[in-house]
């Protein structure tokens, strides 16, 4: 007898505990298996391109902590860069320690809670309590810094806004002394558990192909191979005088460029960024925290296009201006926006559940891909 | 290879007519192309073994409402394999009169994937037409929004399906409810 199957449009989202903040996908099935997957983005859509026309430079900063709310500092820099690199603002070296401290520690608290709610996707709650512990601490440093624990407005053209208070780098020395041997015990109870592997090794491999094509960044473009990190290669602020290795993925754990493999990437890069945390800290020079030279700013005509390394990777700022306050425009290419065009590409042929397990590994964060 | 190798390298592909180089700014230069030559320019750019230019880093709309209102498309490109980049732009009129026939640009989706979806948010933001694309459609606004909103004349409406879009109009619903 012959079985006859049939497919079915199923609707996930636009509220769904999986797609980290509103996303929404047309998925045609078949049984569990997708046919089609069509993501449907701009819930999230602000118009902040829009916004950035209207407003002076210097006020569309705390923007930018809203572009992406778990990065909120590594946004902030790479806005500042930008405006610093066009106006021509230099930046004192002690500066531009504390900057990369912020956004190093920022890396780690990114990287915690896209490590936790990956464990969460798939089913494994517990983890999620765990990173978020540390992460309250991170929040604890933070908020002790500029006085907000989530969008901070902590970077200044020329600056950082507020010095380190007394014995911040202490304290901060102190977290990372219990923070390292606490990513050990991840590896024990998530990275190595055998239930975590069985379920995404060789689920949803990203070739290095397509990785390229569709332009991914940051992490999901190192764990396909891709030996490509902008802190190395073109280095920004003090990066360039700090050590560290950049992690790429391997077909150590089964495939190269599966979920498994993005999941280890970030474990790997928030070692990383503790070690640059310890030379910042060793490093640290006295001095001025902020140029006070140019406080009404003005941007002489011409365009310039700076990218920095966020967490979800490249996180580039394309800048025109035509004189005055105001930039004419500014365009936004974020990392988060590229790994949810390739979803649909890689969707087809997917578990209705191995969708989920793609979506947290590429660590999509909804208002990054809207804008 | 140095912007000014790979500009030599683009002349010998399509010819040293009607280019225009940029680079007396502050940001990195530019080459403006006619939009006729955008496409072949692109399969070459990126098979050519030396350009290899192998990702799309940023596709962008911009609307120049100066002396002449004309709308641009910017192609950031960087080639992974030789840590090179490149930017192109192409340069469409906007005519007061059926300007949706005159911004028409090809696409470059099936040359970079990637642009697929950029080239649909240039087209929801500014209403570029990108010819050659398989799935075109707005990307961010809903479908049956009414205008581009990044052109700087937009005029952003009253409401939409019967929901205010502006405070005012908001303040004065509230107004009525209460009474």
């Amino acid at each position: 007898m012959l079985l006859t199957t049939e497919t079915m449009v199923l609707n996930m989202g636009p509220h769904h505990p999986s797609t980290h903040g509103v996303l929404r996908f047309i998925l045609r099935t078949d049984g569990e298996v997708i046919h089609l997957c069509r993501p449907d983005i701009g819930y999230l859509h602000r118009g902040l391109e829009k916004i950035a026309e209207q407003l002076p430079y210097a006020h569309f900063m705390p923007y930018t902590d809203r572009l992406d709310y778990l990065a909120a500092m590594n946004c902030n820099l790479g806005y500042a860069i930008t405006v610093e690199q066009a106006a021509d603002i230099e930046v004192p070296p002690r500066a531009e320690y504390i900057r990369v401290l912020v956004a190093e520690l920022n890396r780690i608290i990114s990287h915690l809670i896209s490590v936790g709610t990956f464990a969460m996707d798939i089913g494994a709650v517990t983890p999620f309590t765990h990173t978020i512990r540390e992460r309250e601490w991170v929040n604890d440093l933070f908020e002790e810094l500029c006085g907000a624990r989530l969008t901070y407005n902590y970077i200044r053209f020329g600056g950082v806004v507020f010095d380190l208070p007394e014995g911040f780098l202490d304290r901060l020395s102190h977290f990372l002394d219990y923070f390292e041997p606490r990513l050990e015990q991840y590896n024990r109870f998530i990275s190595k558990n055998k239930i975590f592997k069985e379920r995404l090794v060789g689920v949803a491999v990203i070739s290095r192909q397509q990785a390229l094509d569709y332009a991914l960044v940051g992490p999901n473009l190192r764990a396909s191979g891709i030996d490509w990190d902008l802190r190395r290669d073109e280095p920004y602020s003090v990066y360039g005088d700090l050590e560290f290795d950049v992690p790429i993925g391997t077909s150590e754990f089964g495939v190269m460029g599966d979920c498994y493999t993005r999941y280890w990437i970030r474990i790997w890069e928030m070692e990383q960024s503790v070690r640059i945390l310890r030379q910042c800290i060793a490093k640290m020079p006295e001095g001025p925290y902020l140029n006070k030279s140019k406080r009404k700013l003005k941007v002489e005509p011409g365009e310039i296009y700076v990218r920095t390394e966020a967490p979800r990777g490249e996180l580039g700022f394309y800048l025109i201006s035509q004189g005055g306050i105001r930039p004419h425009r500014l365009k936004i290419r974020t990392g988060s926006f590229s790994a949810m065009s390739i979803v649909e590409e890689l969707g087809s042929g997917l578990m209705v559940a191995d969708l989920v397990a793609l979506i947290a590994s590429l660590d999509v964060v909804a208002p990054e891909v809207d804008r | 290879m140095e912007a000014q190798s790979i500009l030599e390298r683009i002349k010998n592909i399509i010819g040293e007519a009607d280019l225009v180089w940029v680079d007396d700014q502050p940001g990195d230069p530019y080459l403006v192309i006619p939009k006729e030559k955008l496409r072949r320019l692109a399969i070459n750019m990126k098979g050519d073994p030396h350009l290899a230019f192998d990702t799309l880093m940023c596709l962008s709309g911009v609307h120049n409402m100066g002396e002449q209102d004309e709308m641009e498309v910017v192609y950031h490109l960087y080639s992974l394999r030789h840590r090179h980049q490149f930017i192109l732009k192409v340069k469409l009129d906007r005519p007061a009169f059926f300007p949706h026939f005159y911004l028409r640009v090809d696409s470059v989706s099936g040359i970079w994937p990637a642009a697929a979806w950029m080239e649909r948010e240039v087209y929801d933001m500014f209403g570029i037409h990108f010819v050659g694309h398989d799935d075109f459609r707005r990307l961010l606004l809903p479908p049956d929004w009414e205008g581009h909103p990044l052109q700087k004349d937009y005029q952003e409406p009253d409401a939409y399906r019967g929901i205010a879009t502006t405070r005012e109009e908001i303040e004065g619903v509230l107004a009525e409810e209460s009474g």
